[in-house]
C-alpha cells in the first residue's frame, strides 16, 4: 500500500541548495525535508557537529548561519540557502586550535566529548558577542548546552580563561602544558581533547562506509503481548528494502544477558516492553528502512501487565518468564549477627521508608552503530560498547559462529554511564551485515534510546536502625524491592552492589539486608553508575541525618562513631585493611568549614547555623536577570 | 521566604567487578622512535583513563606521554581487558599497564646494561632519554636507544601485564564473601537554599572528599567528581523516568530533565593521594564513588534548611511544597501563631 501522502522514500522531493559552509560555497540536491544538521553532516559528510536529541534541547548540534548560533536539528535545510554556514569543524580556519578550544584542552573540559563541539560553538558565540562576560553570563550562554560528563566546571573554567586570554589579561602561555618532573600525578592535558574540542574523532554515527546499508527497527507498542501474526512481506517488498529480520533468522541460541539469559534479539512470539525491537528493517536510505517499518503488520494478542514490582510477586499478577515464578528475579540476602536481639536492646529505633525514582543515563550519543564483513567471514561491529568481551560471546551463541569469527571494536563513546553495557541491538547489526554482505549503519533517535535502552532501578527501601543513646548503631534492617523491569540485564549484579553496601562504610554488629529485583512490564533497568549503591546508600545517609536528629547529635559525629578503622569486618564479614573512611570525613569538614550542631537547629532552640555562604559556594541563580537575557539570539 | 542549609554523606563504594573474579591484560613493546606501543582490550568511556595509561607507561619505561601510542578496543587484536565500568579503568588496567611496562623495561634496562657493559640497575629512563646513573657521557635518547638494540643486536622489547583482583560470590543464605580486593571512601557536604515560595532547591556548594588512591591525574580525578556531583544534583532535584502502565511518560530530553551550567554548584574536590597498599602502582578509582553521596548531602541539607525530610526521590520544587505543607499542617496552632 502507497503512502497516502503519495511520498515515495525512494524518491523524496528534493531542494537545491547552495550555500558557503565553512568558507567553501558548495551547491547540493538534497532531500526536501533534510534538516541543516542532514545536510552539513549526511551530505557534506562534516561530522564535527553531533545529534543529541533532534529537538533543541541539547545543544550539540550548534552552528553558526551567517554569524547566528541556532541548533541545526531544527532548522530546515532551506534555512542556509544563500548563507554561510560555520561548523565545528573548521571553526579554526586551518591554523589549529582556537583559543578557546585550546583552553578547552588545557582545562580538561572535555570527557566523553559528545557535547564538546555544540559546547565549543556557544562559548564561540558568547564570547564574539560578549568579550569581558562575566561568569554569569557565561553561564547563561551555555545554558542551552546539555554536557552529562563533566558537571561544567571545567567548561566555565575554560571559557573564562579563554576570554582573559583573548582580552589580554592572561598570557598565551597559559594554554600551554606546564612543566613537570613527574607524570603520575601531574595534570597532563587529555591527549584525546584536540580531537574531541575540533570534532574530529568520530563516533559510531559519524561514520560512514562505501556501500552502507541503513537499518530501522520496529519497536513494541505494547508492554506485554503475544505476537499472533508477524507478516514483513509488503516491508520486504517496497524498492530499495534489502532484507527485514525477524527471530526467526537467528541462526544460533537467541538467549542472552550479563547474569540471566532470558532475553532474545528481537522478540520472540511475545513483547515484554514498550519499545522492545521485534523486527529490522535494512535499506539502501535510513528513510526507506523507517518507511518499510510503517509497512510491518503486526496482530498482537494483549496480555495483561504488571507495573509495580510488589504486585508482580503476588500470585495474581501475570508472569513475564516461565522461569521466574512470582516473577523474581534476584533476592540477595546478608545476614549478619542477629538483627532482632540487636534492635530490643537499642536505646532508639528509627524507622522509615525511602524511594527513588528510575532515571536515564542521558549520555549525550544516542546508541549507534556500524557492522560488516571482513574478506575472511568474520563478521564486525563498531559500537559504544562499554562491553565489547561479554557482547562478543554473547554474539558468537546467538549468531552460531566461531568466536574468532566475530570481532567487536568499541568506537568512541559518547558517554556511557552504565547504559552501554548491556547488549541492545549489536545483534541485529550484525544478523544484518551477515544477511546482506554490506556494512549496515543503525543510528538511534534520542526518543529511541529513552525507550529502548535500560534505566536505573527504582528502589522502595524500608529502613530500620538500631542505635545506643550514645549513637552507636547496634543493628540495622534494609528491605530494598526494586523494578527490574522486563528483562534481567544487570538486575542480580545491582541487587549485589545495594545490598553489600547499602548499610554504609559503618561498623555493625547486627545486620540484615534483603535486595530483591523483580520482573515487571517495565522498561528494563540496568546498569547505572554507582549500580545500586546510588540507590542503598542514598537511603543509608538519609536515615543516619534522621538518627542524628532524634539523638540530638551533630551528623558528623554520629558518623564518626560508627564509620569503619584499619581492619574493619565488613557487613559480608571481609577484612580490610586500610580504611579512610575517617580520614574522608575530616578532609570534607575541614573543606567545608562545617559547623557542627544537630540538623535543623532551629527547630531544637540552638543558635544558626555560622558555615553559611562562605568560599565555597556560588551565588544563587537569577535566572532572567543576566544581562545576555536582554538581546538573547532566535534560532 | 529563602532558607539555606547544610547536610552530609558518607559513602564507599567496592571497585572492580562485582558478577566474577576482575582481570586485565596488556601488551607494551617499546618501539621505533623511542616511542611505546599498548594494546589492551578497552577504551575509555570518557573518563581520560586513556590519558592516565599514557602517563602511568611514561613514567614506568621512560617515553614522554605522547609518545605512547594506544592500539585499544578491538577483540580481534588485542588481548582482554574485560569491560568499560564499574570504578575499573585506572585500576585493572592501570595496574596491568604498569606491570607490563615494568617487565619491558626490565629487559631495556638489562640490554641497555649489556651495551653500555654497566649494571641493569644503573639504567635510568625519562621523558625520551636513558642513561647511566652517575656517567655523564651514557646517555642517548630513547629513540637512539631503540634504534641500536634492533639493528645492532636484534633484540625487540616486549612486555605482558596481567592484573587480577580477588573475589569470592556472595553466600546465598548470609551473604558472606570478599565481593572486592579495594574500597574507595568519601563524604560531602553540600550547601542549598531553598525558596519556601517555589520550593525550588539551588545547590550552591558541594565539597567532595574521597579516597581515590594515588593520584595519577588530579585534572581527571577533579573532573569525575565534579560530573558526579552533577549527576547527583540532577537525580537529587530534577531527573525521573516516568511511566503510565508501561509507556513513558518522559520520552525526550525537553521532558526528561537534567541539570544545565545554571544548576551548578561551586564544586570543592578534595582527594585523598593515599596509594592502595594492595597493587603493584596504588592506584584505586572515583568514577562511581563520587555519585552516591551527593544526593543525600542535599535532601540532608534541604531539612537543615527548612526541616523536612525528602525520602522520595527527586526532591522536586512540587514535592517540596507539599512536604512544606504538610509541615506547618501538623504543627501546633501556638507554633504556627508564632511563624
Amino acid at each position: 500500500m502507497p503512502d497516502p501522502s503519495g511520498f515515495d522514500p525512494a524518491q523524496p522531493p528534493t531542494t537545491r541548495i547552495a550555500t558557503t559552509v565553512n568558507g567553501r560555497r558548495v551547491a547540493r540536491t538534497v532531500p526536501l525535508h533534510y534538516r541543516v544538521i542532514d545536510f552539513v553532516r549526511e551530505e557534506l559528510k562534516l561530522t564535527g557537529n553531533k545529534e543529541g536529541c533532534g529537538a533543541g534541547e541539547c545543544g550539540t548540534c550548534s552552528m553558526f548561519v551567517d554569524g547566528t548560533l541556532i541548533k541545526s536539528c531544527l532548522a530546515p535545510v532551506q534555512k542556509i540557502h544563500g548563507k554561510t554556514v560555520e561548523t565545528v569543524d573548521d571553526l579554526d580556519a586551518d591554523k589549529g586550535m582556537t583559543v578557546i578550544q585550546r583552553a578547552f584542552h588545557k582545562c580538561g573540559a572535555s570527557q566523553c566529548g559528545y557535547c564538546i563541539p555544540g559546547m565549543v560553538m556557544a562559548a564561540t558565540a558568547t564570547l564574539r558577542k560578549r568579550p569581558e562576560a562575566s561568569l554569569d553570563e557565561i553561564k547563561e550562554g551555555l545554558g542551552g548546552n546539555i554536557c552529562r560528563c563533566t558537571g561544567y566546571q571545567k567548561i566555565l573554567d575554560a571559557v573564562a580563561m579563554a576570554r582573559d586570554v583573548l582580552n589580554g589579561a592572561r598570557p598565551q602561555a597559559d594554554l600551554d602544558e606546564a612543566a613537570t618532573d613527574s607524570f603520575i600525578g601531574s595534570r597532563t592535558r587529555r591527549l584525546d581533547a584536540p580531537a574531541k574540542v575540533t570534532g574530529a574523532i568520530k563516533y559510531a554515527a559519524d561514520l560512514w562506509m562505501p556501500n552502507m546499508l541503513h537499518m530501522q527497527v520496529l519497536r513494541s507498542p505494547h508492554p506485554h503481548a503475544r505476537i499472533q501474526r508477524l507478516d514483513v512481506g509488503e516491508a520486504r517488498a517496497m524498492p530499495g528494502v534489502e532484507c527485514v529480520l525477524t527471530c526467526d533468522d537467528v541462526p544460533g541460541v537467541d538467549n542472552f544477558g550479563v547474569f540471566i539469559e532470558d532475553q532474545p534479539i528481537m522478540a520472540r512470539g511475545v513483547v515484554r516492553y514498550v519499545g522492545e525491537g521485534i523486527a529490522a528493517v535494512v535499506a539502501e536510505t535510513a528513510d526507506i528502512a523507517r518507511e518499510a517499518v510503517k509497512r510491518i503488520r503486526v496482530t498482537y494478542d494483549i496480555l495483561p501487565g504488571v507495573f509495580d514490582p510488589v504486585e508482580a510477586m503476588t500470585e495474581s499478577a501475570p508472569q513475564l518468564h516461565g522461569f521466574a515464578p512470582g516473577n523474581l528475579c534476584k533476592h540477595t540476602r546478608i545476614r549478619k549477627g542477629d538483627v532482632d536481639a540487636g534492635l530490643r536492646a537499642a536505646d532508639l529505633v528509627v524507622q522509615e521508608t525511602y524511594r527513588t525514582s528510575a532515571l536515564e543515563h542521558a549520555y549525550l550519543e544516542p546508541e549507534a552503530g556500524l557492522a560488516y564483513l571482513e574478506p575472511d567471514g568474520c563478521v564486525t561491529v563498531m559500537s559504544p560498547s562499554q562491553n565489547i568481551t561479554h557482547h562478543r560471546h554473547m554474539l558468537a551463541r546467538i549468531l552460531g559462529r566461531p568466536i574468532n569469527k566475530v570481532r567487536m571494536i568499541m568506537s568512541t563513546v559518547g558517554g556511557g554511564f552504565g547504559g552501554k553495557e548491556d547488549m541492545l541491538y549489536q545483534g541485529m547489526l550484525a544478523l544484518a551485515a551477515i544477511r546482506t554482505r554490506r556494512p549496515v549503519r543503525y543510528v538511534f533517535t534520542r526518543e529511541e534510546s529513552i525507550a529502548a535502552s535500560a534505566k536505573r532501578h527504582p528502589f522502595s527501601i524500608d529502613y530500620t536502625m538500631g542505635l545506643t543513646r550514645g549513637g552507636l548503631i547496634v543493628a540495622t534492617r534494609m528491605v530494598m524491592v526494586s523494578d527490574g523491569g522486563a528483562y534481567a540485564m544487570s538486575t542480580p549484579g545491582v541487587m549485589n552492589k545495594s545490598a553489600i553496601l547499602g548499610p554504609g562504610p559503618y561498623a555493625i554488629p547486627n545486620v540484615w539486608v534483603d535486595a530483591i529485583g523483580v520482573y515487571t512490564n517495565n522498561t528494563p533497568s540496568g546498569a547505572f553508575r554507582a549500580f545500586g549503591a546510588f540507590q542503598s546508600e542514598f537511603a543509608t545517609e538519609s536515615h543516619l541525618d534522621l538518627c542524628a536528629e532524634r539523638l540530638g547529635m551533630d551528623p558528623a559525629q554520629l558518623r564518626r562513631l560508627n564509620l569503619m578503622q584499619d581492619g574493619a569486618t565488613t557487613h559480608t564479614r571481609q577484612q580490610l585493611d586500610r580504611v579512610a573512611a575517617t580520614a574522608c570525613l575530616d578532609a570534607a569538614l575541614a573543606a567545608a568549614r562545617w559547623d557542627p550542631g544537630v540538623p535543623h537547629r532551629e527547630a531544637h532552640g540552638e543558635p544558626a547555623r555560622v558555615d553559611l555562604g562562605g568560599p565555597g559556594t556560588r551565588a544563587p541563580c537569577t535566572l532572567g536577570l543576566g544581562t545576555m537575557a536582554t538581546d538573547k539570539e532566535t534560532t | 521566604m529563602k532558607k539555606r542549609g547544610r547536610g552530609m554523606a558518607c559513602g564507599w563504594y567496592g571497585i572492580a567487578r562485582t558478577a566474577a573474579m576482575d582481570r586485565a591484560a596488556v601488551w607494551v613493546e617499546i618501539d621505533d622512535g623511542g616511542t611505546l606501543k599498548v594494546a589492551t582490550g578497552v577504551t575509555e568511556i570518557g573518563e581520560g583513563v586513556l590519558t592516565g595509561l599514557c602517563q602511568i607507561a611514561a613514567e614506568e619505561t621512560g617515553v614522554r606521554p605522547e609518545d605512547v601510542v594506544l592500539a585499544d578496543n578491538d577483540t580481534a587484536r588485542v588481548p582482554e581487558a574485560a569491560h568499560a565500568g564499574a570504578t575499573r579503568m585506572t585500576y585493572m588496567i592501570g595496574n596491568a599497564v604498569a606491570l607490563a611496562c615494568r617487565e619491558a623495561f626490565g629487559k631495556f634496562a638489562a640490554a641497555m646494561a649489556g651495551y653500555w657493559q654497566v649494571s641493569p640497575a644503573s639504567i635510568r629512563a625519562r621523558a625520551g632519554e636513558v642513561w647511566v646513573v652517575g656517567s655523564p657521557s651514557q646517555r642517548m635518547s630513547m629513540e637512539h636507544a631503540v634504534h641500536i638494540l634492533k639493528k645492532d643486536r636484534g633484540i625487540v622489547i616486549v612486555g605482558s601485564g596481567l592484573f587480577t583482583s580477588a573475589h569470592t560470590a556472595l553466600d546465598p543464605e548470609t551473604g558472606a564473601a570478599t565481593p572486592w580486593q579495594s574500597y574507595v571512601f568519601g563524604t560531602q557536604i553540600a550547601e542549598v537554599e531553598v525558596d519556601t515560595d517555589t520550593g525550588e532547591v539551588q545547590v550552591l556548594g558541594v565539597w567532595a572528599a574521597h579516597d581515590v588512591g594515588r593520584v595519577i591525574n588530579p585534572q581527571q580525578v577533579e573532573g569525575q567528581i565534579e560530573g558526579g556531583v552533577i549527576m547527583g544534583v540532577g537525580h537529587a532535584l530534577m531527573e525521573a523516568y516516568s511511566q503510565a502502565a508501561g509507556h513513558t511518560t518522559t520520552p525526550g530530553l525537553a521532558k526528561y530533565i537534567l541539570p544545565t551550567t545554571l544548576d551548578v554548584p561551586h564544586v570543592t574536590s578534595v582527594l585523598i593521594d593515599e596509594p592502595d597498599p594492595k597493587t603493584p602502582l596504588g592506584v584505586k578509582g572515583i568514577g562511581e564513588p563520587c555519585l552516591t553521596p551527593t544526593a543525600p548531602a542535599i535532601v540532608n541539607a534541604i531539612h537543615d534548611a527548612v526541616g523536612v525530610r525528602m525520602t522520595h526521590l527527586p526532591a522536586t520544587p512540587e514535592r517540596v511544597l507539599e512536604a512544606l505543607r504538610l509541615k506547618r499542617a501538623v504543627q501546633p496552632r501556638e507554633q504556627r501563631k508564632v511563624a
